[in-house]
């Protein structure tokens, strides 16, 4: 059996035993091990299964993960996103739907300090889903708003499935967390076009009746100003070159931490709670790093990339075709996938193709992180919305998902975008990097 | 929920492994801003932070990780389970039980070697001068709690977790 056959089975290994609930973490380490074992030899792959989980465990540039996990769950706790909300409700005041867009506003905003698109929408829900319910808002339609706009926290800096893809496809974190910046802007732009049309065409979705003067909005610009400094002093201080992202993930949470106190908004079983979550989910997160090593290593080793590749030509397919077939398969993949799995398994199999193909990386993992937001909000699998189901489980999951479906016109209009303008991707990171 | 009725002894190994893993956080932290601070208004760096925040994060990686196994936090794909009975669901989370256990035991007994050869060889790490043996001695009880807690999780009721749960231990 070939080395690419070999990989090619060890694929498909690896979604059995992710059908089969095997965790994702198990399922890369044995298909990696066993992958490594027989076409390297049970010596060398004993080698690098002791060398991985060090390697992984003792990474400095790994230690961004928790420290910035660490910022986002203290915010969360310190409920900084309902002063956000309200100033969000009040700016934008006045016009139907206008609640809806401070929904996606004030989500976008919270994922300048959070790096977790779940965190973000569990958070959203608690803030503002009983408001936008108040107003009059329709279930369906309201829970659509904080789906997306929590999807976007994961292109927003700082981003937690942008590190650990730098750390996987070996690409510079500070430039992808720029490179996230503005298509996640974008993003927020075009999910708020949407809930306005939706406004507009079923007004009984968004009766809108609040309005405050001017005087009133701008008083609340006051209030958001501890995100602004948080994010300018982090996200900032890495794309000035002042802070390592480790430094930056380091101040934002001691930051968060200080901000949440002095505003007596954070009382020590809070921060311990904080910390607490951050420990487990960067726990899991870790493990399934080593695992995603060892099955790289694996990846390398069958030249499937280079089949695929292969494969690709003898067909004549065009970069743009081979593109579209990667989409449609994040597409599908995003079914049954959660995001961190989906990014491991696929990037090192796909990132050789593209970069032959002629595509920048960066791009590329911008590409990848929208899909896996897609992935985020489709049913019928999509983990933000579950969350906000468990969140609020007088909402009917039918709602919820009738609610998402015309907000996933706008990450797919995102990706057209960037294929039109790889420049969206690309402009800040060659601005701040050259 | 499932995890509560861990048996006491390995609930009480989780929890200290938490408490190291959340001491270990707050030390990386403290130390990188300390540094920061230092280094941008008396331009005295702390020499050896980075070192210092290896130290921790192997400490906070090999000890964070028990919660995941004792609570079966781990991310699996549940997908399954909209269309098979609970005692097949009971039977799949009982053999990814095992399989934890067996994989968490195959890097424990894989990282011995580079971990002898680390103390025989006498490495240590440029700034701060600490034997990188110590490191591997951190990861190797760190991994030991975490095999113990996988062995606990054989001891609670193959139950699954409600979505709740899971949806609050991923991070993407």
């Amino acid at each position: 059996m070939s080395s690419s056959v070999l990989g090619a089975f060890g694929v498909l290994a690896l979604f059995v035993m992710l059908f089969l609930r095997v965790p994702v973490w198990i399922a890369l380490t044995l298909v990696g091990f066993v992958g490594n074992a027989i076409l390297s030899g049970i010596r060398p792959t004993l080698a690098l299964a002791g060398t991985v989980p060090f390697d992984v465990g003792a990474a400095y540039t790994l230690s961004v993960v928790p420290l910035f996990v660490l910022m986002g769950e203290v915010a969360s706790e310190s409920r900084l996103s309902g002063e956000l909300f309200k100033a969000a409700r009040v700016i934008l005041s006045g016009f139907r739907g206008g609640l809806a867009v401070a929904t996606l506003a004030a989500s976008a905003l919270f994922g300048a300090v959070s790096g977790s698109s779940l965190a973000n929408a569990a958070t959203m829900t608690r803030m503002a889903l009983p408001e936008l319910r108040k107003a009059g808002y329709d279930d369906g339609f309201a829970t659509g708003c904080i789906a997306a706009g929590g999807s976007t926290d994961i292109l927003i800096p700082p981003s937690i499935i942008l590190v650990i893809y730098a750390a996987i496809a070996e690409l510079s974190l500070p430039r992808l967390l720029a490179a996230g910046l503005l298509p996640g802007l974008v993003l927020t732009a075009l999910y708020m076009g949407v809930a306005l049309i939706v406004a507009y065409l079923k007004p009984h979705y968004a009766p809108d009746t609040e309005n405050y003067s001017l005087r009133e909005r701008i008083a609340a610009l006051r209030d958001p100003w501890q995100f602004l400094a948080l994010f300018v002093v982090t996200i900032g201080g890495i794309y000035a070159g002042v802070f390592s992202p480790t430094e930056a993930a380091s101040i934002g949470a001691a930051g968060a931490i200080l901000l949440g106190v002095i505003g007596r908004r954070l009382g020590t079983k809070d921060i311990l709670r904080a910390i607490e979550n951050s420990v487990i989910v960067s726990g899991v997160l870790f493990v399934i790093v080593m695992g995603a090593n060892l099955f790289s290593f694996f990846i390398v080793q069958t030249h499937l990339p280079e089949l695929l590749l292969d494969a690709a030509r003898a067909f004549n397919l065009t970069g743009l075709a081979v593109m579209m077939i990667i989409i449609l398969g994040y597409i599908v993949l995003g079914c049954f996938l959660e995001g961190i799995g989906m990014v491991l398994i696929t990037v090192p199999v796909f990132q050789p193709i593209i970069v032959q193909f002629g595509y920048d990386p960066i791009w590329f993992a911008i590409i990848v992180v929208v899909m896996v937001e897609v992935g985020l909000i489709h049913p019928p699998v999509g983990m933000n919305l579950f969350v906000i189901q468990a969140q609020a489980p007088d909402v009917k999951i039918a709602s919820i998902y009738r609610g998402i479906l015309p907000f996933l016109v706008a990450p797919l209009m995102l990706i057209v975008l960037l294929f039109w303008f790889p420049s969206l991707a690309l402009w800040l990171p060659k601005l701040f990097y050259g | 929920m499932a995890y509560n009725r861990a048996p006491v002894l390995f609930e009480r190994l989780r929890v200290a492994q938490l408490r190291v893993a959340a001491i270990a956080l707050v030390m990386m932290m403290s130390v990188t801003v300390l540094d920061v601070f230092l280094r941008y208004v008396f331009n005295r760096p702390i020499r050896g932070s980075y070192d210092f925040v290896e130290f921790m994060l192997v400490i906070f990686v090999f000890n964070g990780i028990s919660t995941a196994f004792l609570q079966r936090r781990n991310i699996v794909i549940d997908l399954i389970d909209t269309f098979t009975g609970r005692r097949f669901i009971a039977a799949l989370i009982r053999i990814t039980d095992l399989m934890s256990l067996a994989t968490l035991v195959l890097f424990a007994y894989a990282m011995l070697t580079p971990a002898w050869q680390a103390w025989s060889y006498g490495d240590r790490k440029l700034d701060l001068g600490l034997p990188t043996s110590v490191l591997w001695a951190a990861a190797l009880v760190g991994i030991a709690g975490a095999i113990l807690c996988a062995v606990g999780a054989l001891f609670t009721p193959a139950a699954n977790r409600t979505e709740h749960d899971t949806a609050d231990e991923t991070a993407e």
